[in-house]
């Protein structure tokens, strides 16, 4: 990094003056089994999802879906429809009321409009939305409606929408071709040329990616219900503040104030179906709707179309290699051609510029648009640069007859420099100078065994006839810490307790819980005793469920709110009491400065002499208060039936709120530091073809654990979806219709129990993180690197690359040269 | 009349259920599933719709102390049955509340009561179930969060704390 580049990511992210603020001892948090704050509700089936909500005299609405992968609307009779007996109403395309284009929020390129009349995939939601006293009555008269409809010429491909005639697949957006010119993107350092010329080997590989979805198992849904001029809304969207910000644009404006959005718990889609920038249209058809009936309306989507849409990752990549015989990787060029990326188009190379001393890089992601859903971040965007960096890792080992893990720490490195520099920017920037990819590797080779079981690729084979392999990859842990962050926090009066206000939707991360940890742990309260207040919409958004960034960003605005919050009710301690009109009253301590005291488990008290102590209860004292206000004794009272002696303490609201803005990488340099190792043993039958996978043992450095639960659960959980990604997910389209063939939980196969023998989670903590005490997050991680690691184990196996992925028993027979 | 109209025609039958201990008669149309019968017309909405297909046991309940599926199941086919769901496992205190809390066995939760449900259908009927008698039980039931591994554990110890021989106690 030069000099100015350097001073520049100083002056950003002023990392050096970052206050990490380590406590001098931790309570909660680092502790496990911390109860739950959503345990209990999720446990017993009391927690309430958007689905479920019920209002008196709601309505239910559906949407027409196109049959046809490209088509546009000529005619369409609701006549039938209208009359069916439960209708009461039926939104047209046409409809007057409907605009050309609305926000509808998410990660949109252009605006959408909420209901259209051309179709440009399968299952698009256009033409219609009926809604009627029931779901199934809706759903019975969608099929009454007779359209006319345009075929289209239609391409499900993305190499052969490149081609010169290749049909257009979207005329509207694209024009000109499949692939538009603002949907290539460029990135890398140095010079591909001089580093292959550098290179001791060349190594030229490709590899196909398949579409996986989300799967929500909530299916997509809101609600709208019209009070008088205020709009009461219900959305199944991880980002409600881009929700209200969104829906504050339509019908010529709705004041932020008059709109009030609640954001139950989410049945997760993992970023995906909350980053679809069309997730808003039913909702803006469902407020159509609520108004001209006067009733709340529901729309929802069934199973089958929630799997329209999908990850990114999905498409055909090409790689280019340099290495030295030692290993040490020189160059690495990439060119993605990726599948309906419907956000600003995500760099394939990343990993190789953020987490390798690798000096010559490029990437080009062209982002071609077919005829099939948009494909947003799903747990996640950098899903692609696992792949590749965890090819070329493992690709160059094998070419060089070297250890894979020996690979990753001879290139382990940042922005094109190697360890020893990443050490200089640790100690610059006040972190522990710590080797993170050597301990992560280390605890992982001891839990999987590698010394003992590493064998050459095809090498061994089981007494069951199988193959065995063991496979191994790395990256950094990439969370943005980026976004902005607002929350509130209240002592109750009666009995001290706390509530943490902030709007943000739950994915299931157990993040909340962290919260509550870390407001317990700096006000000195007990974890029990502080709830986090997270679905109803009173202003104070904070950062949702995106980018690993929930803890890492709300983390600090929490911590901040109380340490405000702690100073508020110190200062209130020392100072006189009860400013009504006519008088005040002693302080609760006097004679004293606010930094002789503390708080801890709740109790106010004089560090120096702990016996003078005050419940934080009896100091705010009881809510309201009628009659006289003083007692014969000049104590201030409360009159009535608590009795004379029962005290007002007549302090002042403890209402204080913190925030946090904070910026990401990519609004600026920033070397990361933590880094992730995972390991996966396999056994492949060579007659079938099918993968199983004995173990998997996930590493990574979190930097500093706050939620012990919550980071295993990621890591473990993220190991299952991994592993359904990587081996039996596919999103599969009938190439001579255009039509999706398994948008369902029968054929489109989710792992279960018994998909992984064994799941080990091992945690680092190297306190090299830019979050709250050093954390990062780990949320998207292990699910997102897990897909590519069953390559390099079924190479370990079977001695063959596969060269298309999810690793499909077909795919494993095509390798082995038998299909 | 049209043939949609005739459809629309249907009649309702009074069907009489043990839901949780507490006896209902309600009137079904024959269509209706068990699952949209708990949620729609008994405010029981734990059961919760996933698949929808039969393929991932969210919506699981114990029907004459099996578990089934309630998607799966036609509300007028319920008729004298006894059912319990997780609502009722809730109520009696089942200690494999407290264990798949203590264990932090749901992310998004979406799926967790039909788990919960699986579950104790499953102790019902083997107290001290080993490992590979759970995984077999539960792999019916779906989770996308991939919670898996937590859940053999909280089992392991509910069944330890039902025995009396164990586990945290409550």
């Amino acid at each position: 990094m030069a000099g100015e580049e350097k001073k520049k990511m100083l002056e950003l992210l002023d990392n050096a003056r970052a206050d990490k603020y380590p406590l001098p001892e931790y309570t909660s948090i680092g502790r496990r089994q911390v109860r739950r704050t959503d345990g209990y509700e999720k446990a017993t089936g009391a927690a309430k999802y958007t689905l479920d909500v019920q209002l008196p005299g709601m309505l239910y609405g559906r949407f027409l879906t196109s049959p046809y992968p490209h088509a546009r609307i000529i005619s369409m009779d609701t006549s039938e429809a209208e009359a069916y007996p439960g209708v009461r109403a039926v939104l047209r395309y046409d409809d007057p009321e409907l605009p050309d284009g609305a926000s509808l929020g998410g990660h949109e390129l252009n605006s959408v409009p909420p209901l259209t009349d051309i179709a440009h995939f399968q299952g698009e939601e256009v033409g219609v939305f009926v809604t009627a006293d029931s779901e199934e009555t809706a759903e019975q008269a969608l099929k009454t409606i007779r359209v006319e409809w345009e075929q289209r010429p239609f391409v499900l491909d993305v190499e052969e929408a490149l081609e010169p005639d290749a049909p257009l697949s979207n005329p509207e957006y694209n024009p000109e071709g499949n692939l538009a010119p603002s949907d290539v993107y460029l990135e890398g350092h140095g010079d591909v040329e001089k580093g292959f010329a550098e290179a001791d080997k060349i190594i030229e590989f490709t590899f196909t990616q398949g579409l996986n979805t989300w799967v929500g198992p909530e299916r997509p849904c809101g609600v709208w219900r019209w009070n008088g001029e205020f709009a009461e809304v219900w959305v199944k969207q991880q980002r409600p503040h881009v929700a209200k910000r969104a829906i504050s644009t339509w019908f010529g404006g709705i004041p932020m104030n008059k709109i009030d959005i609640h954001c139950l718990y989410q049945g997760a889609s993992f970023g995906g179906w909350s980053q679809m920038a069309w997730n808003l249209g039913g909702t803006y058809c469902a407020a159509v709707v609520a108004k001209r009936t006067g009733r709340p309306v529901k729309w929802l989507f069934n199973r089958r179309e929630d799997f329209y849409g999908g990850e990114m990752d999905a498409g055909v990549f090409y790689l280019k290699v340099g290495a030295k015989l030692d290993g040490t990787i020189t160059a690495v060029e990439e060119r993605g051609v990726v599948v309906n990326q419907a956000m600003p188009v995500f760099g394939i190379a990343k990993h190789f510029l953020e987490n390798t001393r690798v000096p010559h890089v490029h990437g080009r992601t062209e982002a071609v648009w077919v005829n099939k859903g948009p494909n947003v971040p799903t747990r996640c965007e950098q899903n692609i640069n696992c792949y590749s960096l965890n090819h070329v890792t493992n690709r160059v080992a094998d070419a060089l007859g070297l250890d894979p893990l020996d690979v990753a720490l001879k290139n382990d490195g940042a922005e094109g420099h190697d360890v020893e520099w990443m050490n200089e920017r640790k100690a610059e920037l006040g972190f522990p100078v710590r080797d993170s990819l050597r301990e992560c590797i280390e605890r992982g080779k001891a839990a999987i065994g590698w010394d003992e079981k590493y064998h050459a690729p095809g090498a061994k084979r089981l007494p069951n006839g199988r193959m065995h392999g063991l496979g191994f990859t790395w990256t950094h842990e990439w969370d943005d810490s980026a976004g902005s962050s607002e929350v509130a926090m209240y002592v109750e009066r009666n009995d001290g307790t706390v509530s943490v206000l902030g709007c943000r939707a739950d994915g299931g991360q157990n993040a909340e819980t962290a919260y509550c940890q870390i407001a317990a742990d700096e006000l000195g309260f007990r974890v029990e005793d502080v709830r986090f207040k997270h679905q109803d919409d009173f202003g104070f958004f904070t950062m949702t469920p995106d980018t690993s960034t929930n803890l890492t960003v709300n983390g600090f605005a929490v911590r901040n709110a109380a340490r405000i919050l702690k100073e508020k009710i110190l200062e209130a301690a020392v100072s006189p009491r009860g400013a009504t009109q006519l008088t005040s009253f002693p302080p609760a301590f006097p004679d004293r400065r606010s930094d002789e005291l503390d708080i801890k488990d709740g109790v106010i008290f004089v560090k120096a002499d702990p016996s003078i102590s005050m419940t934080v209860a009896d100091f705010v004292g009881p809510s309201g208060a009628q009659g006289p206000m003083t007692s014969p004794v000049g104590e201030p009272i409360l009159a009535g039936k608590e009795g004379l002696d029962y005290p007002m303490r007549l302090t002042p609201p403890m209402f204080e709120h913190g925030w946090q803005v904070q910026r990401g990488t990519y609004l600026g340099v920033r070397v990361r530091f933590c880094r992730q190792a995972h390991f996966m043993e396999v056994e492949v039958d060579p007659e079938t073809g099918e993968v199983d996978i004995t173990k998997v043992v996930t590493v990574n450095d979190v930097g500093k654990v706050i939620n012990w639960d919550g980071c295993e659960g990621q890591a473990y959980g993220g190991a299952y979806m991994g592993v359904g990604r990587g081996r039996t997910e596919e999103v599969v389209y009938d190439k001579r219709t255009g039509i999706m063939l398994n948008g369902n939980l029968l054929n489109y196969k989710i792992p279960t129990l018994m998909d992984i023998g064994e799941v080990e989670t091992i945690l680092v903590e190297s306190g090299m993180g830019y979050g709250p005490y050093g954390s990062v997050g780990i949320g998207e991680d292990v699910a997102t690197v897990l897909p590519a690691l069953i390559g390099p184990a079924v190479h370990n196996a079977i001695g063959r690359w596969l060269e298309g992925f999810p690793a499909t028993p077909d795919r494993v027979l095509q390798a082995l040269g038998k299909a | 009349m049209s043939t949609l109209e005739e459809k629309r025609i249907v009649s309702e039958s009074i069907v009489h259920l043990l839901v949780n201990g507490e006896s209902h008669a309600v009137a079904i149309q024959p269509q209706w599933t068990l699952r949209y019968v708990l949620q729609e017309k008994l405010g029981l909405p734990g059961s919760k719709e996933f698949c929808g297909e039969g393929a991932c046991g969210a919506c699981t309940v114990i029907m004459d102390g099996r578990p089934v599926l309630s998607c799966m199941m036609l509300a007028i086919e319920c008729s004298g049955k006894t059912i319990e769901t997780i609502e009722g496992i809730a109520k009696a205190d089942h200690p494999l509340i407290e264990a798949y809390i203590r264990h932090s066995c749901m992310q998004c939760g979406f799926c967790t009561p039909g788990f919960v449900v699986t579950a104790k259908a499953l102790l019902d009927r083997n107290p001290d179930p080993t490992i590979e008698e759970i995984k077999e039980a539960m792999v019916g039931n779906l989770c996308r969060c991939g919670t898996y591994p937590a859940h053999i554990k909280a089992i392991q110890e509910a069944a330890a704390i039902l025995r009396g021989g164990g586990g945290h106690g409550r």
